[in-house]
């Protein structure tokens, strides 16, 4: 009980911190001071939304039988603001292609050491397309 | 006189440990992309909340944002999310 206390006190510095450091930009930005307690009265705040983004979250996960709250749930977390969604929507699409990008690669690497047996076909299509990219950056 | 990082962010572990925290289930698990995008959606969060009391404190005049500020800024703001 009293580690788990600790725990979720650690995890409320954390955010303090970050709180604090965000304030502090925002206030150089609009030339103004946050006064301690504002900055704490945000951390509290966001802890607390924080708890209720999870348990969204946790519901929407279960709601389309999933125990993995995947990036669609998040979206649907922030169906509530038409800009704030259009932006989670594009973050989405930005780590999305990311994420593809690092998996081709290790596919590559996984396919280089198994010698290709199971991934030759993928891996001459990452060759290919790398030298798609050679080609167009010559041209 | 130190390279300060551009941007202020929520580290991913920090946001993945904080969800799994208040999950009512502890077979609950969050992917990988997903940690990240709450991440994001957590800044905009505070970024949102001190740039509205920011605005507040400047309509009264004020050149320190204090709690009084952010409080009647915190109704709408919790509608918003």
């Amino acid at each position: 009980m009293g580690d788990e206390f600790s725990h979720s006190q650690r995890l409320k510095a954390a955010i303090h911190f970050t709180v604090a450091r965000c304030c502090e930009e925002v206030g150089q930005d609009c030339e103004k001071n946050f006064s301690k307690l504002a900055i704490a009265a945000i951390s509290e705040t966001t802890f607390k939304q924080c708890d209720i983004f999870a348990k969204d979250l946790e519901a929407f996960a279960r709601h389309a039988k999933r125990t993995t709250v995947t990036v669609e749930d998040v979206k649907l977390a922030a169906r509530r603001s038409a800009s704030l969604a259009n932006y989670i929507v594009q973050k989405s699409e930005e780590l999305t292609s990311n994420t593809k990008e690092q998996k081709e690669r290790r596919k590559k690497l996984t396919g280089k050491r198994k010698s290709g047996d199971s991934l030759p076909a993928a891996a001459a299509e990452g060759d290919d397309s790398s030298m798609a990219g050679d080609q167009n950056a010559l041209g | 006189m130190e390279d300060r990082e551009p941007e202020v962010v929520f580290k991913k572990e920090t946001v993945g440990k904080l969800l799994s925290l208040f999950f009512k289930d502890d077979k609950t698990k969050v992917s990988g992309d997903a940690v990240l995008l709450m991440a994001e959606m957590l800044k905009i969060f505070v970024q949102e909340a001190a740039r509205r009391a920011a605005k507040q404190a400047d309509t009264e005049d004020s050149g320190t944002v204090d709690i009084d500020h952010f409080e009647k800024i915190l109704p709408q703001l919790l509608l918003d999310f």
